[in-house]
């Protein structure tokens, strides 16, 4: 908040006349342009016609802003605070602006030839169309990232970087890969529209602070390494890290400051300490100068004078707050290279908790797991509960990791240690008739009274006692039915009436209690993560609760995530966003496709992590592990063909097939073995790993021709070729292809703009944004489209190459 | 000014007590005159005065063995001062041991401490303890202990002084060291202490090991070897042997009194890489201010353990059941009895904690324990690289039936079965409390028990002599019946239970047997009338199950023309009758007595603290720690 209300302070003055420093043959109004350009000797026509440009529009956000508040604001801002929400979200008549912008571009930047030839081009009428678009209700985000990218305007641009403050937080961060990567690869003027408002979240968010950093040494990990180092995108990530953009409030303390910004000082005021705090850093800071130049938004003087003189003391009273986490990331993936050296599974399950028991003792620590989508910190990782998981040569391995939601992750108090030994108070006897038998069963076997677990009181600490003998009234309260006889010794049992157990009700209760967990995979050393994976999320989070010593907060919380150590997961990052926006769609279209993007962190490019699906296991463990077709096992989890159960399921199976059939032609999602699709609990599939879509494919065999995976299996759990689930499922795809068809530009954007600069092996070759056009089949018609359906869903079925991979994987990896 | 010891020492022994009496002045000022340049500034004075603290109480003592401890306090310092020079001399030293100085002084202090705690055989007739009780040093301790280099240097020592102290009159009196040790919840200071245990049991292992393979080794290595380290290694093995005992006694103090070192257990550390600590002292960041960063996420860097890809993770538990393993062989030397029954002492202590329990049988935590096995002539000796990875509990079972095996002998350890079969027995209670399915081989504990059984028959009279076996058969017989009425609970699958029913018969000689023998014994009117019928009750339900049975398999027999029925020819006749037998319900199985040390045990511990006073006096060397040394490091110091 403090900081938002920094934005407005600079817009008024340097709109204003000043007695800036002199030489200027612009006229007063250029002051801030010299100022801003000041260390180039020549002027660049470039900046110059840019420089122009900004001050169009401060003084355009100047009058914007006071005719808002004659007017009462139209534009809501969502997230932004009251104060500088009028200049930030202009809406006047857009043709009085531009004729404005007309006026003072031909009488400013008459200097420069191609920037009056520039303006020229943009004439007025196509310009306040454009505005009128941007200012419309319907201008979202996506549109927003659009113009971003697609404009050459920088005005547009600058523009558009304004505007991004006004979107929804949640919004902007999904774009946030793109906006990063245009930062990066493009040219300077998006990278200076987008700038202010990275710092700003920054300075909002240490989580935000943290993906930007990581993100942006990722996508700059494809330059060469030589332009890498000097890149913007290298300097904005230092600076993150340099933890200069602390967060707000912090500053709002620094005295020289908070009057001007405050109050909103006035114009001559505002100056003299710019051009203070400009003598005071000259020096060091021209690429920030530079900066300032071309923007209207006041972040980058803040940085100035957060690093001169005046503000200095601050940035050495607070301590580097990204550190911890880099440092919690930087171990959990120096565990994933030890790992990877060990030669079996098992001792890498072995290491894994003997590692992960060490971290934990250095937690709780001021660092959280970036997945997740609440604020919270880390307390503990349950290091038994670790699992490697399934890979050749590389040990990805899955955490579970204990936290504590709290209101703000900066001002909440990290929480107190507590020991591990003290996680006795709710291991329970009540939860035992879950995995035992009821009550019921027991009573009536033994003839006893049935008070099985009438007692409320945990097995606390020292209950273990229990099993000890005891006074007898202790036990007449005991939770075990059994003790209640064994309230004497042996010798005096012939006083009393004998009770008799018939040895055949021991031996079936044996066999039925097993019978009634019959999920539950077997532990296999050679595929430790199959159990673990299999364990209902509830009875797992249940269970590890009880085990946790900090079990019984109420804000206590279990995540997990997978740690990924060499690999890249920028694609997988890729194939999240095209997913989720599909996923969104969809939902808009009202196609009841069903898909689940999982959430990417990207690390670097060769490590980050991966939030779990839940619930969830691979095909091939379900085929492994239970040795039955698929069919088989839907009936055995689920119930027989006309339980509620199995059809819901079945339905579950098909809407998920159809959406990731879509996206599995969309984007050419390849290798697809049954390792790679996993199946949840409630019957739906979900596709995992991205790492041959677009334009690559696995060593390029030739396999995997059909436009997805389809296999009979598959059919048969539909119901068959002429079942109705079957014609559900192709109708779905049609249905769903014609909303994605019409939602096009939303999708190839996403991956359009990613293209930029990368050496991903997804944008292979030249074809890859054209060739994923196509497969929208924009000039269809709908009866075209569910011919074409039809066609694949055929040639799927029928594909020979679908079933030479399986058995080529089979082969090679041993998936089933 | 330098000490002669040897010279002060000696004469000290020299003088009778007529002649000692007389310079008893003398020896009160020097005493004085000690403790007060323990706070000088320069270190060499301090060491003279260290050194010649040392000489003065053991001369003082060797020579006064037989007089009353006050005589001594009497004859050092003199009653009227003792007090204050005893609370002076406990400050020095504590201050000395938590400053940052010299880590040589810090180990003659230590050994200071630990002269003055040994040197009576009997620790609890030492009573200048009093004043150590008084002015008390745990807190020393616990600093050298957390802080790892100051642990390397002398983890061992403060682990020994400090099971010392918390037995000095531990029964009799209020032992301030008992009730501290038993409240810490410091991690840090618990795991510093328990990687000092770990490491010089695996070091004990190991020096095991390397023996063993060397017996076993071949003609070249044997040769190679002959020469130097054969001896090295007797010699040392006699070492340890001896100071094993005070390291493992500092396990069971800590394990009993203490709740929250049971977690230190199952802590993780490298075996190998105990012996070079990697644990570096974390480098020191700039002062963070208050509740922005919490100083531990500072160091998470530093937690790495080597890397080294032949490294099996241990922990200080897995060490332990090794190391049992190793002196559980041979119990027939005094200390290796001592030592064995202590090992299963903490191992009883174990299976009764309910977080103990939860780790031995967390079925995350897989572990691939290699016990020693005693070669014995009518078995193989196991091959170590096929063990599965299993939970920790399976290992203790396994040391268990291992035990159990290997100590059927004419001089038979009947408190050790007793102890044995009593782990057994709790962990079995905690499995069917919480429903723990263990896949473990149960048929090895069931015909080991049975074999059990038999040679306590055998031996009837030999045995009766000196022990009630009506105990321990009756335990054995127990844990059958543990099996056969809750095994629903705890059994891993149904064909468990019907081996369990197939052992039961198979050997139905032994317990018809059994039964005969208690039978007799409880109608006779004799000692063991009603031991005996307690067994001969317990037998109830085997003798139903073998009396249900048999006639049903050699109808079976009859009926299809066989003269020797297989296993599964068996298991199918039980599976078919289950339904017609009925068993009664009995009292008490899965409770147990809880482990108390205060009465039973008393007396085993005063004389194994005796031992260990005994043998740390011997091993205090002094003159290790040798003047020039000294000199050297502190002329350059000063």
């Amino acid at each position: 908040m403090g900081d938002t209300v920094v934005e407005p302070a600079p817009l008024k003055p340097t709109s204003e006349p000043t007695p800036g420093p002199s030489g200027n043959n612009g006229g007063s109004l250029l002051s801030v342009i010299t100022e801003g350009v000041g260390e180039l000797s020549v002027i660049d026509p470039e900046v110059a016609q840019k420089a122009c440009q900004e001050v169009l529009e401060k003084v355009k956000l100047l009058h914007g802003g006071v005719a808002i508040s004659s007017r009462g604001t139209p534009l809501e801002l969502v997230n932004g605070d009251g104060v500088d929400s009028e200049i930030r979200c202009l809406d006047d008549p857009p043709s009085q602006i531009r004729e404005e912008e007309d006026e003072m571009g031909a009488t400013v930047a008459s200097g420069t030839a191609k920037g009056a030839r520039r303006r020229r081009q943009n004439n007025s009428a196509k310009q306040s169309w454009l505005l009128r678009l941007f200012e419309s209700k319907l201008f979202d985000i996506s549109m927003a990232i659009s113009y971003l990218y697609n404009s050459k305007e920088p005005g547009v641009q600058a523009y558009i970087g304004n505007r991004l403050f006004c979107f929804r937080n949640e919004d902007v961060d999904f774009y946030l890969p793109q906006l990063l990567n245009m930062y990066i690869h493009m040219d300077e003027d998006v990278g200076d529209a987008i700038k202010p408002y990275i710092v700003h979240r920054c300075r909002q968010s240490i989580n935000f602070s943290l993906q930007c950093a990581l993100l942006l040494g990722a996508y700059s990990s494809d330059m060469h390494i030589s332009t890498q180092r000097h890149s913007r995108g290298t300097k904005l990530r230092k600076l993150i890290l340099s933890d200069e953009l602390k967060p707000a409030h912090r500053k709002r303390e620094l005295p020289s400051l908070s009057p001007a910004l405050d109050t909103g000082l006035s114009p001559s005021k505002r100056t003299h300490q710019r051009s203070k705090s400009d003598a005071t850093a000259s020096i060091s800071l021209s690429s920030n100068l530079k900066r300032t130049a071309s923007n209207p938004k006041v972040e980058n003087e803040d940085e100035e004078l957060s690093s001169s003189t005046e503000s200095i003391d601050i940035s050495f009273s607070s301590p580097v707050r990204l550190a911890p986490e880099r440092e919690f990331i930087k171990s959990l993936m120096a565990i994933g290279k030890r790992l990877a050296t060990l030669p079996t599974k098992e001792q890498k399950t072995q290491r894994l908790i003997s590692e992960l028991s060490l971290l934990n003792h250095k937690l709780p620590a001021r660092v959280w797991l970036p997945t997740a989508g609440f604020d919270h910190h880390v307390v503990r990782v349950p290091h038994t509960q670790a699992v490697v998981l399934n890979s050749k040569d590389k040990a990805p391995y899955l955490i579970y990791v204990e936290v504590l939601e709290c209101e703000n992750f900066d001002t909440t108090n990290v929480p107190a240690r507590i020991p591990e030994n003290r996680i006795r108070s709710t291991r329970s006897v009540e939860n035992l008739p879950e995995c035992g038998i009821s009550h019921e069963q027991r009573a009536g076997s033994f003839s006893t009274v049935p008070n099985y677990d009438n007692d409320d009181e945990a097995w606390s600490v020292d209950d273990i006692g229990e099993l000890q003998v005891e006074l007898p009234e202790v036990h007449t309260n005991s939770c075990d039915n059994i003790s209640q006889f064994s309230v004497d010794s042996i010798t005096s049992q012939e006083s009393k009436e004998p009770v008799f157990i018939a040895a055949g009700d021991i031996r079936r209760r044996l066999s039925e209690q097993l019978a009634h967990t019959p999920t539950a995979f077997k532990r296999d050393p050679e595929d430790p993560s199959a159990v673990a994976l299999k364990e209902p999320w509830q009875e797992k989070v249940r269970r590890i609760r009880e085990g946790s010593p900090y079990g019984h907060l109420p804000n206590w919380r279990l995540l997990s995530v997978i740690v990924k150590c060499g690999d890249d997961l920028r694609q997988e990052l890729l194939a999240f966003q095209v997913l989720k926006q599909l996923q969104s769609i969809w939902e808009q279209e009202r196609v009841p496709l069903w898909i689940k993007p999982y959430k990417i962190l990207v690390i670097s490019a060769d490590s980050g992590m991966i939030e779990p699906v839940v619930n969830a296991v691979s095909i091939h463990q379900v085929k492994k592990q239970s040795q039955l077709s698929l069919l088989d096992y839907f009936l055995q989890e689920h119930g027989s063909y006309t339980t509620e159960a199995f059809l819901s399921a079945q339905r579950n199976f098909v809407q998920s097939c159809a959406g990731y059939c879509l996206v599995c032609y969309l984007l050419q999602v390849k290798d697809r073995h049954n390792g790679n699709i996993l199946l949840d609990a409630e019957g739906h599939i979900i596709h995992i790993d991205f790492g041959f879509i677009l334009s690559s494919s696995p060593r390029n065999l030739g396999f995997e021709t059909s436009a997805f995976k389809l296999t009979t299996e598959f059919v048969d759990v539909m119901g068959g070729l002429d079942g109705d689930m079957f014609n559900y499922y192709k109708m779905l795809m049609l249905q769903g292809l014609i909303a994605a068809r019409k939602h096009m530009d939303k999708v190839v954007q996403i991956v359009e703009i990613m293209q930029q600069g990368s050496q991903l092996p997804c944008f292979h070759g030249s074809s890859t944004i054209r060739n994923l056009k196509e497969r929208f089949h924009m000039s269809m018609t709908e009866e075209q489209l569910q011919l074409l359906v039809e066609q694949m869903v055929d040639g799927s079925m029928r594909s020979i190459t679908t079933k030479l991979y399986d058995g080529f994987q089979y082969l090679t990896n041993g998936i089933m | 000014m330098k000490v002669n010891l040897e010279y002060l020492e000696g004469k000290l022994e020299s003088l009778d007590g007529e002649e000692l009496m007389k310079i008893k002045d003398n020896i009160n000022c020097l005493f004085q005159h000690c403790i007060q340049a323990l706070g000088e500034e320069h270190p060499i004075r301090v060491v003279n005065a260290l050194q010649t603290l040392c000489a003065l109480i053991r001369g003082v003592h060797q020579k006064n063995k037989s007089t009353s401890g006050f005589d001594i306090i009497n004859m050092l310092m003199g009653f009227d001062k003792a007090e204050l020079c005893m609370k002076n001399l406990m400050e020095s030293l504590d201050s000395l041991l938590c400053a940052e100085g010299s880590e040589s002084l810090k180990s003659l202090c230590l050994k200071l401490l630990l002269c003055l705690v040994t040197v009576t055989d009997n620790i609890s007739q030492n009573t200048i303890l009093e004043y150590v009780m008084i002015n008390s040093i745990f807190e020393a301790i616990l600093q050298i202990l957390s802080h790892p280099p100051s642990r390397r240097e002398h983890g061992y020592d403060a682990v020994v002084l400090l099971a010392l102290l918390v037995n000095y009159r531990k029964y009799e009196s209020v032992n301030p060291y008992i009730v501290k040790l038993s409240i810490v919840d410091d991690e840090a200071t618990l795991n510093g202490m328990g990687l000092v245990i770990a490491q010089a049991l695996s070091e004990y292992n190991r020096q095991y090991k390397d023996k063993e393979e060397e017996h076993q080794g071949g003609f070249f290595s044997a040769l190679t070897n002959m020469v130097g380290s054969m001896f090295i290694a007797d010699a040392h093995e006699k070492i340890s042997v001896q100071t094993n005992e005070a390291i493992l006694l500092a396990l069971y103090e800590a394990v009993h009194l203490n709740r929250n070192f049971i977690t230190v257990l199952a802590q993780s550390h490298p075996e190998m890489g105990l012996v070079t600590t990697p644990v570096s002292p974390a480098p020191a960041t700039p002062a963070t201010p208050l509740g922005t960063t919490p100083p531990s996420s500072d160091v998470i860097s530093s937690v790495e353990l080597p890397l080294d890809a032949d490294v099996q993770t241990s922990n200080l538990l897995i060490t332990f059941l090794k190391y049992s393993s190793i002196v559980m062989q041979d119990t027939k030397d005094e200390h290796r009895l001592h030592s064995g029954k202590l090992c299963l002492i903490i191992l009883t202590c174990i299976a009764e904690d309910q977080y103990a329990n939860a780790f031995l049988h967390d079925d995350n935590m897989n572990f691939r324990v290699n016990l020693h096995r005693m070669p014995m002539r009518h078995r193989k000796k196991a091959a170590d690289k096929n063990l599965p990875c299993r939970p920790l509990v399976c290992a203790v079972l396994d040391l268990m039936v291992e035990f159990i095996v290997t100590h059927m002998m004419k001089e038979f350890p009947m408190d050790l079965y007793v102890r044995c079969i009593q782990v057994v027995h709790k962990l079995l209670c905690y499995q069917k409390k919480c429903r723990v399915r263990l896949h473990y081989t149960w048929r090895e504990l069931w015909s080991a028990l049975i074999n059990l059984l038999k040679f306590l028959m055998s031996n009837e009279t030999v045995l009766l002599a000196k022990h009630n076996i009506f105990t321990l058969a009756l335990m054995i017989v127990n844990l059958f019946n543990m099996f056969i009425t809750y095994g629903d609970t705890f059994l891993p699958t149904p064909s468990s239970y019907d081996e369990l029913y197939y052992e039961i018969i198979r050997m139905h000689q032994s317990f018809d047997n059994l039964y005969s023998m208690v039978l007799r014994l409880s109608t006779n009117a004799g000692q063991w009338k009603e031991a005996a019928s307690k067994v001969t009750h317990a037998l109830v339900n085997i003798r139903a199950i073998i009396n249900h049975f048999n006639p049903k398999i050699e109808s079976y027999a009859a009926v299809n023309h066989i003269s020797q029925l297989s296993e599964e020819q068996v298991l199918e006749v039980v599976r078919a009758n289950y339904d017609t037998l009925t068993l009664k319900l009995q009292d008490g199985l899965d409770q147990y007595e809880r482990y108390s040390e205060q009465h039973k045990e008393a007396a085993f511990f005063k004389e194994l603290v005796r031992s260990i006073s005994t043998n740390v006096r011997r091993n205090l060397a002094f003159h290790t720690l040798s003047q020039e040394v000294l000199l050297k490091e502190f002329s350059t110091i000063s």
